[in-house]
């Protein structure tokens, strides 16, 4: 267990090194997931209520344009060069290969919201200190479940022709549960919760997660198999 | 703890020693073309054997069977008595694989590289464990250039750095000399004979027959995914019942799809 740990915090590291260092690819990806927010507020016009009624939508929308981009990128990595193939024939276990991938497309996922969040606080008109915890508790609930579908079906489309066409098309309604809990869950926290409906949604990101890391865990092993 | 399937057929003696491989009737079809069409082979640990074949033989195919990056599609493979398909990650633990591409990840650096093969086959000085192997094929002093700006024959010394990390039992080597310069072909012939050395089965797939048969036991010809002649000591085909493929599969003839 200690040694698939290590193993799966080598992958990660590796992963987010060369992420970082490919600089082009992290920038596009922010460029455009902001762009997606301003040309929504641009939209909407300058009614502020209108703009924050639909501001957890739209935040969602551009963590999910980016992350799909980010997961896919991370497992083409390993396509150049045959690297995926010299990745399959290590001796180590499947699944430390995957959490390894998970937790880098995770941290990715969240150095994103993390961006997006303060431009959709300005473009949008948001009040983030008033939401708390809840906002980076349900952003993290959400990048966990997200990099755990993501990983995985960036594993079944990795072999692909047409990847880049059928991830999304495989993936999204997978995680479409994940996207409602975010968007209600995202809405609850910036609207100071009227309802009390926070924390169903929550435990739903939370049951997302576990359910999604288990089967992952458990799945990817047979998608490096050829 | 997991038992470990090992080679039954034909019956031995306890006396006769298990093969670093045996295949029987391996094939592997892509499609409907067979890359690999029924080779059954036998290679003496410790022997190095040259695979020969012009392009499209079947090598880079049997190579990637033994390494476990390929299920056969029918017949079996073993390596030390375990079978490839069965317990691969057991036969991971023996193997290490050249293969064409190397398998390198072109934004870290070549000891970054090397550290994180280290990591992942259990080194418990990675870094230390990555400086000897990029000192022991010349790129010492290339160590923090990124793989992106490293010429083929630099990768190529890198991937042959990387199986310098674990002491395998089987070497399996697809076309070590390309991309080399006159050093790099004198490294990886100085690294040969320091994995005999160490009592290592070494498989080597060449087109360039003259280079490889020199220093190899034996040799065996591939052609158009058929074993058609063997040659030397240490390899020779098994005298076995051949495995019936299921009936009505309708193996096609030997194609040269990968």
């Amino acid at each position: 267990m200690r040694a698939d740990l290590a193993i799966a915090w080598a992958i990660a590291r590796k992963d987010a090194l060369s992420e970082v260092r490919g600089r082009q690819a992290v920038g596009s990806t922010l460029f455009f997931a902001a762009l997606v927010l301003l040309l929504f507020g641009f939209a909407l016009g300058p009614d502020s209520r209108r703009l924050a009624e639909a501001a957890p939508g739209l935040l969602w929308l551009a963590i999910v344009f980016g992350g799909l981009l980010t997961v896919a990128r991370l497992h083409q990595l390993e396509t150049e060069d045959g690297a995926l193939d010299e990745l399959a024939r290590y001796p180590i276990e499947r699944r430390a290969i995957y959490v390894g991938k998970a937790v880098a497309g995770g941290a990715a996922m969240l150095v994103l919201g993390a961006v997006l969040l303060p431009v959709g606080a300005i473009l949008y008109g948001l009040d983030l200190v008033a939401a708390g915890l809840a906002l980076p508790l349900t952003l993290l609930l959400g990048a966990i479940g997200f990099a755990a579908a993501g990983t995985f079906y960036a594993g079944v489309t990795v072999r692909m022709r047409a990847r880049e066409v059928m991830l999304p098309l495989l993936m999204l309604p997978v995680v479409a549960p994940l996207l409602l809990a975010g968007v209600k869950a995202t809405g609850a926290a910036l609207a100071g919760d009227p309802f009390g409906e926070l924390a169903a949604w929550l435990q739903l990101l939370f049951a997302f997660d576990l359910v999604m890391l288990v089967a992952g865990a458990a799945g990817y092993g047979y998608l490096l198999e050829e | 703890m997991p038992q470990t399937t090992i080679y039954s057929a034909p019956p031995r003696s306890p006396l006769v020693p298990i093969p670093g491989v045996a295949t029987h009737e391996v094939a592997r079809l892509f499609g409907r073309s067979a890359a690999l069409a029924g080779v059954s082979l036998q290679v003496e640990r410790g022997r190095m054997v040259a695979l020969l074949g012009p392009n499209g033989a079947g090598k880079t195919t049997l190579l990637r069977i033994l390494a476990t990056s390929l299920r056969p599609t029918y017949g079996s493979a073993l390596v030390d008595g375990i079978d490839v398909a069965e317990r691969p990650e057991l036969v991971r633990r023996r193997v290490a694989y050249l293969s064409h591409a190397a398998g390198l990840y072109d934004d870290l650096t070549a000891a970054e590289n090397l550290r994180f093969a280290a990591v992942m086959l259990g080194c418990s000085d990675p870094a230390d464990a990555a400086a000897s192997a990029l000192a022991a094929v010349g790129l010492a002093a290339d160590a923090d250039r990124r793989v992106r700006g490293l010429s083929a024959g630099m990768r190529r010394r890198l991937a042959l750095g990387r199986l310098l990390l674990a002491r395998p039992a089987l070497l399996l080597l697809d076309e070590p000399y390309a991309a080399l310069d006159a050093d790099g072909i004198a490294l990886v012939d100085r690294l040969i004979g320091r994995w005999r050395d160490d009592g290592a089965t070494v498989l080597v797939a060449s087109h360039q027959a003259e280079r490889v048969t020199g220093a190899a036991d034996g040799w065996a010809r591939l052609a158009g995914g058929l074993l058609v002649e063997v040659g030397g000591a240490g390899v020779s085909v098994p005298a076995v019942e051949p495995a019936s493929a299921p009936s009505g599969t309708g193996v096609p003839a030997a194609g040269t799809s990968r």
